[in-house]
């Protein structure tokens, strides 16, 4: 037993150390040019696995800022991008990777709310500026003070929305549908439902689904019974296109607020007719007229063939914020890029103005958008 | 400052690793009596939110926290076991996988005390208590030569790493006894174990308590690492890859589970310079050992012919 116990420990010790003969990395030599300031970034990403399409788009939008930025010669950024799977453990452990052995200046992400609640307070504990760019639960920077975010807050995005419908076609009465065991879906009904509060509108009823659900004539029929002025809808794009279409087939033509997840052009795509009437507010609206919003599109197209999402957009801007913070930090270093990223002010973006508040969250105007004629326009 | 190859990162992925092979141990026990059980995952979810609740909501000592999470997954245990365990086979895995996802759904549900999907952050992590109890003691780990964030991945690692070392050397130890050759027994021929003389049930509902408990033990853990927990992180997804601990490592031996552990935890970081085809490799290696090694990398003939390869080396 105990020759048994030694060996196969020996064997073990044997392939692990054939596995990490393949991991270490080269590091790039630094050149020693003296004028920019040079800078070393973590990307955390989803890049395999449920959630790539997100990981994608954000990761896009870094390397088209980062080739932007360098090209202007005032800060010089090398982002080290690591993937997260969408797991917690590998979201840690990638930012551990990327304090300690790459000693990265900065993080940028991780993609989703729920690994950023890890490895927040580890960057936090480590004294590493973490900025994520689409990470919109509540309580997110008030991790610790390293911590930031720069993508519009459901606190601020459905508020503005729902502000917005009730105004324009005078709501009383709504009905509350939202996806209970998704974090996300479940953290922007928590908003709609203070919101709500907040107006002083009569919750008639409050409906929950699953991830996953196919059919949703069960809670709508009952919403429909009820017959109430608007219904507010939390959930992803994936189950909201099907609500959508099942709700318009079933004759209830009020009009539908949703949150984050319903900004999506998947949403038109999925739901075609069904989805006119969708109102949403959102950071990100690629067909406004400023020349910044308009160059972003044109580059971001030409090089990758696409239209720049929501999530492209905020990783844009987020490393401009950063390299911006870094020109006026004036060095590359931990602490000092912290307290300048923490007094970042009216900085224009493709997102328009953008400020951090007190509490390093985000102070920004989103803009409401409904879907007519099949697209999403802005709503008046 | 502080010596550069005490390097965190390492330490953190051998943390996680640690806690796997805790789970890999868990799937062990259960097998070792020929069960298997698929509700690991909501057993570790106990664990994790009972260790979670304690600490952030009544002030309970971590220590004391993670020895009741790992109670309180073993009395869920005895609970699902007892009945769970009338069935065999196919139909125990799925009952069992069945009521992992119970669990689950209890978690997300049960909003008043679980919060429920959005989780429950802001779980004291232990290294960081750790370091700020030394702090107060008086003791600066400067003074040794350690920054702040090497003294807590250390601590860490050393407090699994003694958690995984008991784990594996008490249920090594337990093979030689009267309880492990009952195990063996059972596993062997059920019906011959009970004409011998065994209390098969009771032997079947200890076992599978043990394994509940140790993967409550592995969740309280999990807690005190990453300091969040949420019902996402106990899925089915999470049931499957404790399985796969043992079918990868191989399910005959003890050692089995806890080598699939450590690899399987490791390789995905190994990889991390082909990030984009960490998948695919992880996916063919898996192919490979399911053509080349059904039974596992390690199997006791394996393990055998190692130990005769050392005597002879000796002599």
């Amino acid at each position: 037993m105990k020759r048994n116990l030694r060996t196969s420990v020996a064997l073990a010790c044997l392939l692990f150390s054939l596995l990490f003969l393949g991991a270490r990395e080269a590091r790039p030599a630094n050149g020693a040019k003296a004028a920019p300031i040079r800078a070393r970034i973590g990307v955390i990403s989803i890049l395999t696995g449920q959630g790539a399409g997100y990981g994608e788009a954000i990761t896009d939008g870094f390397k088209l800022a980062r080739d932007e930025i360098n090209a202007k010669g005032a800060v010089n950024i090398e982002l080290v991008i690591e993937d997260s799977g969408a797991k917690q453990e590998q979201a840690l452990a990638a930012a551990q990777k990327l304090i300690n052995s790459d000693r990265v200046v900065a993080i940028l992400g991780p993609t989703l709310s729920n690994e950023m609640k890890v490895v927040g307070p580890e960057a936090n504990a480590s004294g590493v500026p973490i900025l994520g760019t689409s990470t919109t639960a509540k309580g997110i920077p008030q991790i610790g003070k390293y911590v930031f975010r720069n993508s519009l807050p459901e606190s601020l995005a459905i508020p503005a929305s729902i502000g917005a419908v009730v105004k324009k076609y005078h709501v009383r009465k709504v009905a509350l549908l939202y996806g209970n065991d998704d974090v996300f879906t479940k953290s922007g009904f928590d908003t709609m439902k203070e919101v709500s509060g907040r107006l002083g509108l009569k919750i008639l009823t409050v409906q929950e689904f699953q991830k996953g659900q196919a059919d949703y004539k069960a809670q709508l029929t009952r919403i429909a019974s009820l017959k109430p002025d608007a219904i507010f809808c939390s959930a992803l794009y994936e189950e909201g296109a099907v609500i959508l279409s099942q709700a318009r087939k079933m004759g209830i033509s009020v009009p539908f607020v949703g949150g984050n997840g319903f900004n999506s052009p998947k949403v038109v795509e999925i739901a075609k007719g069904a989805a006119e009437g969708l109102v949403v507010a959102t950071p990100w609206f690629a067909d406004r007229g400023t020349p910044k919003v308009k160059a972003f599109v044109a580059r971001y197209g030409k090089a990758y063939g696409r239209k720049p999402d929501q999530f492209a957009a905020q990783a844009y801007d987020a490393l401009y914020i950063l390299a911006n913070a870094l020109e006026r930090a004036g060095a590359a270093d931990r602490g000092r890029l912290r307290d300048a990223l923490a007094a970042t002010r009216n900085f224009d973006g493709v997102l328009g103005k953008f400020s951090f508040d007190a509490g390093r969250d985000v102070e920004m105007q989103p803009v409401v958008l409904i879907v007519k004629d099949g697209k999403f326009q802005p709503f008046h | 400052m502080g010596p550069e190859w005490i390097n965190p990162y390492h330490l953190q992925v051998a943390s996680f690793a640690f806690i796997n092979v805790i789970l890999g141990v868990s799937i062990y026990v259960t097998l070792a009596t020929g069960q298997l059980s698929l509700g690991n995952a909501g057993f570790m979810g106990i664990g994790a939110y009972a260790a979670a609740l304690l600490s952030t909501r009544y002030g309970c000592p971590i220590p004391a926290g993670i020895v009741l999470g790992g109670l309180f997954a073993g009395i869920a245990g005895i609970l699902v076991g007892i009945p769970s365990l009338r069935l065999s086979g196919v139909y125990l895995a799925i009952a069992t996988l069945g009521s992992g996802e119970v669990l689950r759904a209890v978690l997300v549900n049960w909003e008043s005390l679980t919060g429920g999907a959005v989780g429950i952050a802001a779980i004291p992590q232990m290294g960081r208590v750790l370091l700020s109890r030394a702090r107060e003691a008086g003791f600066a780990p400067e003074s040794i030569g350690l920054r702040n964030n090497q003294f807590i991945g250390i601590s860490v690692f050393l407090i699994l790493f003694v958690c995984a070392f008991l784990a594996v050397l008490f249920f090594l130890r337990l093979g030689r006894t009267r309880v492990g050759r009952a195990y063996a027994a059972i596993k062997l021929d059920e019906k011959a174990a009970e004409a011998a003389g065994i209390p098969v049930t009771y032997y079947k509902v200890l076992a599978f308590s043990q394994g509940a408990m140790l993967a409550g033990f592995a969740g309280a853990l999990y807690a005190h690492t990453t300091s969040f927990v949420s019902p996402s992180d106990f899925t089915y997804h999470r049931a499957v890859e404790i399985l796969v601990f043992a079918v990868f490592g191989g399910s005959e031996h003890l050692l089995g589970p806890v080598f699939g552990a450590a690899f399987l935890t490791m390789l995905p970081e190994a990889l991390r310079s082909v990030s984009d085809y960490r998948d695919i490799l992880y996916g063919i290696l898996l192919v490979l050992t399911m053509v080349f090694r059904p039974q596992g990398v390690l199997d006791p003939p394996l393990l055998r012919g190692f130990a005769r390869f050392r005597r002879k080396g000796k002599a």
